[in-house]
């Protein structure tokens, strides 16, 4: 009997370890996010080595979580919810690696628009609040987690379709841009591509909610606009 | 006690002359009597008793019999002091809880494993954390700030972790981590937005004066350099010249505005003199259009009559500044509105214009000392840098505020809004 006791509560403090790890990688894909907006808006293409290197830190994270739960599943066969924590953790952590994978494209693109001595400034469009709002999805989504908060994550989701409006909006006005002064084409295209890396964060965002709402509540929702309502 | 016993020997004594007199059978029968009856008292007390303490509630209307009863009163009394005692415990505990909470400072408590035992209003605030659905999470679950994981991890908390949030809008925290009780600790969290703000204003400051006056200084001492040296003819003479002398104009107006500064900062309040208005903005408005010299469309809105009590000289020179500031920020063609509204309620003095506008994270800092969002193009504008720092103290010796409010692209609004106690003769 306390043998049984004491095995469980092992596996308990694993599954525990398991998620403080996912959340501590979240916190790295924030920093990456939040270093790759204030890059863009301040310029300091110095923060892009350390955000491309924080990506490798991302990356081996990824990589160990993924196995730890190759082994908690074969070690410990979970059922019921502690299954669909470990399934749900597989699935969150490479939503995030992704995410990561995108901050980086925007400081590279960064990169390339101020070294090209281009002002991303000039073209006055909504990049940071775009970027915010996705930044807060990833940041919430991360706080649905650790919380194992379902309603958190429904808005989240909810807030998915905002970034969206507001992206296509900012490729709007650059086409504007474009056919105004076809000299701004590079500069448009590199801001394009960002816009589409953070759009392509707060999708990451919304897909690490819908984890959240499978491990919380064991309903499956992605592709179903219907269950959200 | 005695009583119980009294009770006894009373029965013994008259059932035993008469079992020995009489008939022995009644002896008995009485001694039993007595005794049963006596039992039964007793456990009909003692199932009170019994009852009672399955669900110990403090109760008055527990009663006994005889000796009963006063037991029952002493466990009464027991209960009801041990009650007031906890009641007094709980309050105690709840007024520290409370104060804990109207802390200025964060406090989180943690257990060993650094999980949230507990956290105050003000850390849930300034961590974002939730004290009822946090507890027991690890704290490194909800702040997942790197910098904060390294300072965990590596465990020397000598001394504190300065941590700068943006979450929502730029925080800077500084959080002790101290141990206390066994295996536990205590984080204190400082919010030092406000100190870091200052500090690097301080060094802004220096660094600034330093920088402003140097750049006059090296062109002045170049063209020294070269008057001394070098021959030459009187024509490029009277140009070099004609340098300098813009140069050292621009460092005595650098000196002049930072005097300014400082004698606004250490003097007394200004006398409240009557300040007539309609006079003052229209001559804020001939200045407008000289400063312009046709460049731009100059419009002046007034609303109300009245006048403001306040220093003459102070109010012309920051309102003046948020003119000329205007005109100088705005692009030939573009348009200059100057509002001046005046009620009982309070005045308000506006210049909006449709220049090239302030990107927000700017406007925060603007009226800081030399601080500028566009370095070259400001100077070149002919600014010192501390325009805007004079314009704010001196409203703010009239408790009057200055408000921003910009669009980059669209233009700026400056407002200069005073308080009713400003106003007079409306």
């Amino acid at each position: 009997m306390n043998e049984s006791l004491h095995v469980s509560s092992q596996f308990d403090e694993d599954l525990g370890r398991l998620r403080t790890h996912v959340l501590q990688m979240g916190g790295l894909v924030e920093t990456q996010i939040s270093a790759a907006i204030d890059a863009y808006t301040t310029g300091e293409v110095a923060s892009v080595k350390t955000i491309v290197e924080t990506d490798r830190k991302v990356n081996d994270l990824e990589k160990a979580i993924d196995d730890d739960c190759a082994h908690i599943i074969a070690k410990r066969q979970p059922t019921a919810s502690d299954l669909r924590l470990v399934l749900g953790i597989s699935k969150i952590v490479t939503d995030l690696e992704r995410a990561g994978d995108e901050a980086k494209k925007i400081a590279k693109g960064v990169r390339r628009i101020y070294e090209a001595g281009h002002m991303p400034a000039q073209y006055g469009v909504g990049i940071r609040h775009l970027a915010e709002a996705a930044l807060t999805m990833v940041r919430q989504a991360l706080d649905a987690f650790a919380r194992l908060d379902g309603t958190l994550a429904v808005s989240v989701i909810r807030a998915d379709a905002d970034v969206d409006v507001e992206f296509k909006s900012i490729i709007r006005q650059l086409i504007t841009h474009m056919m105004e002064d076809p000299r701004t084409i590079t500069t448009s295209i590199d801001i394009i591509s960002i816009s589409r890396a953070i759009e392509r964060i707060g999708d990451h965002a919304k897909n690490i909610s819908e984890q959240v709402i499978f491990v919380v509540e064991g309903r499956d929702i992605r592709h179903n606009k219907e269950a959200i309502k | 006690m005695q009583r119980a016993l009294f009770y006894g020997v009373l029965t013994a004594a008259i059932a035993f002359p008469l079992g020995y007199f009489v008939e022995q059978w009644m002896g008995w029968v009485l001694f039993y009597t007595g005794l049963s009856l006596h039992l039964a008292m007793h456990y009909r007390n003692f199932s009170r008793l019994e009852r009672w303490s399955r669900k110990p509630v403090l109760d008055a209307s527990l009663e006994g019999d005889g000796e009963w009863d006063r037991v029952f009163r002493r466990l009464y009394r027991h209960e009801k002091e041990l009650l007031e005692k906890i009641e007094r415990r709980e309050r105690d505990i709840a007024r520290l809880i409370a104060a804990v909470h109207a802390m200025n400072d964060g406090i989180v408590l943690l257990d060993g494993e650094f999980r949230i035992q507990f956290c105050n209003k003000t850390a849930e605030r300034q961590l974002d954390l939730a004290s009822v659905t946090d507890r027991g999470a690890p704290i490194a679950n909800i702040v997942r700030q790197p910098a904060f994981i390294d300072y965990l991890a590596k465990a020397d908390f000598s001394r504190p972790l300065v941590l700068r949030l943006d979450r929502y809008f730029e925080r800077v925290l500084s959080l002790y981590l101290i141990a206390y009780a066994e295996n536990h600790w205590l984080l204190q969290v400082k919010d030092i937005t406000q100190t870091d703000r200052l500090d690097g204003m301080r060094r802004d400051f220096v660094a600034n004066v330093s920088h402003e006056l140097r750049t006059p200084l090296t062109v002045l001492s170049g063209f020294v350099e070269t008057l001394q040296e070098i021959d030459v003819d009187t024509e490029s003479r009277q140009h070099y010249l004609q340098l300098m002398g813009e140069q050292s104009q621009r460092m005595q107006s650098i000196v002049q505005d930072l005097l300014t500064l400082s004698s606004i900062e250490s003097a007394p309040p200004p006398e409240d003199q009557q300040v007539d208005m309609a006079t003052l903005v229209d001559k804020l408005r001939r200045d407008a259009e000289a400063l312009s010299a046709g460049r731009h469309r100059i419009l002046l809105e007034s609303e109300g009559q009245g006048d403001l009590l306040g220093s003459e000289s102070e109010l012309v020179s920051a309102l003046a500044n948020l003119v000329s500031n205007a005109v100088r920020y705005t692009p030939a063609g573009g348009s200059i509105t100057l509002i001046w509204k005046i009620s009982a309620a309070g005045a308000e003095f506006a210049v909006q214009d449709t220049g090239i506008g302030i990107d927000p994270k700017h406007i925060p800092r603007l009226t800081e000392r030399f601080y500028r969002v566009d370095r070259g193009r400001s100077r070149d504008a002919g600014g010192t840098g501390l325009g805007l720092a004079i314009v704010k103290h001196s409203l703010s010796r009239h408790q009057a505020t200055l408000e921003i409010t910009s669009k980059p692209g669209e233009g700026s609004r400056f407002a200069a809004k005073f308080p009713s106690s400003r106003v007079t003769g409306v």
